[in-house]
């Protein structure tokens, strides 16, 4: 049921969902929906992120106080549950992206230069 | 925090919104509602599992859980309502003994006193002594003078109180000016107090600060508030009623909080009076301006931020300036080496003073060891019913797990059914220690009244209930559990009966039977052990003849009578009518009996200097001429008292064996002379007419002790004790002696003690009383055992049948297949015993002190406790096994 396309997308990493959602937040508040639609739109639908698996990692979030939530209405005045970055998220998205960035580098130079693809 | 910060319907909406807004987002890309709804949807993903794992990300999820198994577990429990009651009760005893125990040794051992921060409250000294002490310095009683000094110039106490420490119990008093006496035990404290404790009366007020200074103007008394709502129904008018005690007549001024028994645990006074009167409530008390009548215990309270080593210093070092302002200018050598070495020790008190925590500590931690292996003995045979249980239940169980249950939380639904059974128990063991407490106090035959210990179960009581509780549903569940989630699913929902299975029981049923046999083991030694020293205690040549004397208390002091002639010709009236009585043999007026306290003095010989310290240290009593015929101790050589030993003529004794072989040696003793006291130029002004046999003073088990007899005409005293040898019945007796005592003093108080026997049982309370409940639990513990064997052959029994009856068809003897099942029990008992003797002989070597005519490894209390346990092993064995014997072939075959 799942097209080809949908199976060349790449699989999300452990603990990366939680540092694409910080970073979406970053630009105001949002709401469940706006965050999947963001993520998969700035990363050219390359992440496969199942909307559904959404909602733990903001539930988590929230718990961790990270993020805050309210209700509020959505541009098109439907009733949807908005979610902002708080002090500490800010301060942990700052942290887990300089870790992340120091990963990607150095699993970079582990793997060398790109290879020609064929 | 006490609830999901989120709704589940909160979320649900939230998941709407997202599909609504998703749907919306589509159907502007082009899409058609119906198109947009399922590709949202998709996008979505598992709607169900998000919700799922949404609630079980809420911290409380366990809470749901535990409210489920809880459900579950009572609905099983209910389901079996005889496996339930048999495990209820046999847990609620094993739990209820814990619990009963722990109430006497947390009354006894660990609470505090109810009093402000008890913490700081130390004692001087360890408590240990009572009465008064003569010789400077003494670092466990102390004089009054001592006292006032030390609570002015110390600089580490808040503040300082002094109690007499000895209780006068049962002195006989008048309340508010009735006619007739009571009884009622007074403690003289000084004014401090209740101010240092902290206690504040419920009714009037406490001692003053004026009330401290002698002179006997002070009459004034706090009454305790269970002796006010005892005795005078908790008249709300108390304050200013009067108390006549002897000629003096008291005050009312305060009643203390309830709860509030004095400082002394196992004591609790009805009334206390300042010390200052101490003159007037005992005449032979008269220590307030005498430096060496050291009578007293010192409490104080550190300052707060004062260490017990600050206090321990400042103390010893006003101590020393004190004494030796006490012992005057002119030192001897001696003197000045006691001196030198005097250091009192500070000891907390803020469970209050020791007094019988000496005596009931060991024999307490002794019963909480039985109780502990019972609640282990109960915890195996729990087990071994879970254990069999969980196999009745392995279809249950299985189908469960096919049906995707995981087993960590079938393990957890069990615990919850054995946690379940466990808080039951111990619920109902509250109950049944709290029914027991009383009981228990009883048992600890103390004087003829119960010992005065709140032994109701309190906050700590019931925390350590709980604990034990938990602890036990962990110990019996957690093995079944883990046992019973173990299984093949396959075989078990074929529900397949082993046709031959050999073993009867898994291994860990087995350990269970072999731990329960091994722990019954150690518990009837024990019982053992406790009862041949109850029977060699019993068996003790007391030197005295302890059948047939009644015991009698009197209390010339309460009626008015005075350390003259009058009360001796009281005693010798007292002593001739009650011996003109029929029925009546020989009747003796004593200061002290056997078990009643004791008066302890060196004495001066000429021409022999003591060697130590305790030598030439002698018991000393003082009895009319009857006493020897009365208690009947012989007479070895010479005579006793009689009419020509009056006040004026000279100074006799009557000594025992070994007095006279030990400091009177070569020659009869007979016409020898000594002295009272340590002095060597004493004039050794008494002389010695009789040698009486050695007998038993204080204590069953002590070692044969010098001891002295003086009559009373010559060594004139206070005494409280009459005692009556008679022949025929007591009970007609008694009231004879009441009247005919009445009838030389209708005032004098009178009160029945009991017989001489039940003095002596009384002296050994704590050896019947630990030979009794460890006699009990053993063979509770052997019957649980046996239960398990039982069950557990019983069990293969049934299981075996078509084994066995193929056998008997096969021709096979039945004495053959009674062997067959016999040897397995009998295997199992024998490990047990195996491992039980060594782990007996270990045990009885912790409680070797209070054994006594025996060694901790008593080779006859071993064998036959061991001959006792596999024999009721053995018959617990043999029933099932008989049946087994019983199947009839034909039957067996056909039941598969």
């Amino acid at each position: 049921m799942s097209t080809q396309k949908e199976k060349d997308r790449l699989e999300l990493l452990q603990g990366t969902l939680d540092l694409l959602i910080l970073r979406t937040l970053i630009f105001g508040p949002q709401h469940g929906q706006g965050i999947a639609r963001a993520i998969q739109q700035t990363t050219e639908d390359e992440l496969l992120v199942e909307h559904g698996a959404l909602y733990p990692a903001l539930q988590r979030l929230e718990e961790r106080g990270w993020i805050a939530a309210d209700w509020g209405t959505s541009t098109n005045n439907r009733k949807a549950r908005f979610y902002t970055l708080t002090r500490a998220g800010r301060k942990q998205l700052v942290k887990e992206t300089t870790k992340w960035r120091r990963l990607a580098a150095a699993i970079g130079r582990v793997l060398g230069p790109e290879a020609r693809e064929g | 925090m006490f609830w999901r910060k989120r709704k589940q319907s909160d979320f649900t909406a939230e998941i709407e919104a997202h599909l609504e807004l998703e749907t919306e987002r589509l159907k502007e890309q082009g899409l058609s509602e119906e198109e947009a709804r399922v590709a949202a949807r998709r996008a979505f993903g598992n709607v169900t599992q998000a919700q799922e794992r949404f609630y079980e990300s809420g911290r409380w999820l366990w809470w749901d859980h535990l409210v489920q198994d809880l459900r579950f577990g009572l609905r099983m429990l209910v389901k079996n309502p005889g496996f339930t009651a048999v495990a209820v009760m046999t847990l609620a005893l094993g739990i209820g003994a814990n619990t009963a125990i722990f109430s006497l040794l947390n009354a006894v051992m660990l609470r505090e006193l109810p009093v402000q921060s008890p913490k700081l409250l130390v004692l001087f000294g360890k408590g240990r002594a009572g009465g008064s002490n003569g010789m400077l310095p003494s670092t466990e009683l102390y004089s009054y003078p001592f006292y006032r000094e030390m609570r002015q110039k110390n600089q580490v106490f808040s503040d300082v109180s002094a109690m007499m420490s000895v209780l006068f119990a049962r002195m006989h008093g008048a309340v508010g000016g009735r006619a007739e006496l009571e009884p009622m035990d007074v403690q003289l404290v000084s004014g401090s107090y209740f101010s240092m404790l902290g206690v504040k009366p419920v009714l009037g007020r406490s001692f003053t600060a004026a009330e401290d200074e002698p002179g006997g103007g002070h009459p004034v008394a706090v009454v305790s508030y269970s002796w006010w709502d005892r005795r005078l129904a908790r008249d709300p008018a108390i304050v200013g009623k009067t108390v006549t005690l002897g000629s003096t007549v008291y005050t009312i001024v305060g009643v203390t909080p309830p709860g509030f028994f004095g400082t002394a645990v196992g004591e609790s006074p009805d009334l206390w009076i300042p010390l200052s009167m101490e003159k007037q409530v005992s005449p032979g008390w008269n220590g307030l301006d005498d430096k060496t009548f050291q009578s007293l215990f010192i409490l104080g309270r550190l300052k707060t931020g004062a260490s017990v080593e600050q206090a321990q210093a400042n103390v010893n070092l006003l101590a020393k300036q004190i004494w030796r302002q006490h012992v005057g200018p002119v030192l001897t050598q001696r003197q000045q080496e006691d001196l030198q070495h005097a250091e009192i020790e500070l000891t907390p008190a803020a469970r209050g003073l020791p007094h019988i925590r000496y005596g009931a500590s060991l024999p307490l931690q002794i019963l909480m060891a039985v109780v502990g292996l019972v609640l282990l003995i109960v915890c195996a045979n729990i087990a071994n019913l879970l254990l069999a249980r969980a196999t009745t239940r392995e279809r249950e169980i299985a189908v469960r797990m096919a049906l995707g249950a995981g087993r960590g939380r079938l393990i957890r639904q069990m615990l919850t059914e054995s946690l379940l059974l466990a808080l039951s128990g111990g619920a109902l063991g509250v109950g049944l220690a709290y029914w027991a407490g009383n009981g228990l106090l009883a048992l600890v035959p103390h004087g003829p009244e119960p010992l005065p210990l709140d032994v109701a179960p309190d906050a700590r009581v019931l925390g350590f209930t709980f604990v034990v509780s938990l602890a036990t549903a962990l110990l019996c569940g957690i093995a079944p559990a883990l046992r019973a989630t173990r299984i093949a699913l396959g075989s078990s929902l074929k529900e397949g009966r082993g046709a031959v299975s050999a073993a009867s029981g898994t291994p860990l049923a087995k350990a269970l039977i072999v731990s329960q046999v091994a722990l019954s083991l150690v518990l009837l030694i024990g019982a053992g052990l406790f009862l041949r020293t109850v029977v060699n205690l019993s068996n003790v040549d007391t030197g005295f003849n302890k059948e047939n004397v009644l015991l009698f208390g009197i209390d010339p002091p309460s009626v008015g009578y005075k350390e003259d002639l009058r009360v001796v010709s009281l005693y010798q009236q007292i002593e001739q009518r009650v011996s003109a009585l029929p029925g009546v043999r020989a009747a003796s007026i004593s200061f002290f009996t056997f078990n009643q306290g004791e008066w302890t003095n060196w004495v001066s010989v000429t021409g022999r200097t003591p060697a130590a310290e305790d030598d030439m240290m002698v018991t000393h009593n003082v009895v009319g001429p009857g006493y020897f015929a009365t208690m009947g101790i012989p007479v070895l050589l010479g005579r006793t008292f009689g009419p020509r030993d009056t006040a004026a003529s000279p100074k006799v004794a009557a000594i025992n064996e070994t007095f006279a072989r030990r400091y009177l040696p070569g020659g009869s003793p007979i016409g020898r002379h000594f002295g009272l006291g340590r002095d060597p130029t004493h004039s050794n002004d008494i002389e010695v007419v009789g040698v009486v046999k050695d007998a038993k003073y204080q204590d069953l088990r002590e070692r044969p002790f010098p001891a002295a007899y003086y009559p009373y005409l010559q060594l004139v005293q206070y005494v409280s004790d009459f005692e009556v040898r008679y022949s025929g019945k007591p009970e007609a007796i008694i009231p004879e002696v009441r009247q005919a005592i009445g009838q030389v003093d209708r005032s004098l108080p009178v009160a029945y003690q009991g017989t001489m026997a039940e003095q002596v049982n009384r002296s050994m309370a704590g050896q019947i009383l630990i030979a009794r409940l460890s006699t009990f639990f053993g063979l509770l513990a052997a019957f649980l055992a046996c239960l398990g064997i039982y069950g557990l052959i019983s069990y293969a029994v049934t299981r075996r049948t078509n084994e066995i009856g193929i056998r008997m068809a096969l021709g096979a003897e039945s004495s053959g297949v009674l062997w067959m099942v016999m040897r397995e029990s009998l295997m199992l008992v024998a490990v047990g015993v195996a491992i039980g003797i060594p782990a007996a002989l270990a045990a009885a070597r912790l409680v070797s002190s209070v054994l006594y005519g025996l060694k901790a490894a008593d080779p006859i209390t071993i064998t036959m406790s061991s001959l006792v346990m596999i024999a009721v092993a053995s018959l617990a064995g043999y029933l099932p096994a008989r049946r087994a014997t019983k199947v009839d072939p034909m039957v067996a075959l056909r039941y598969e």
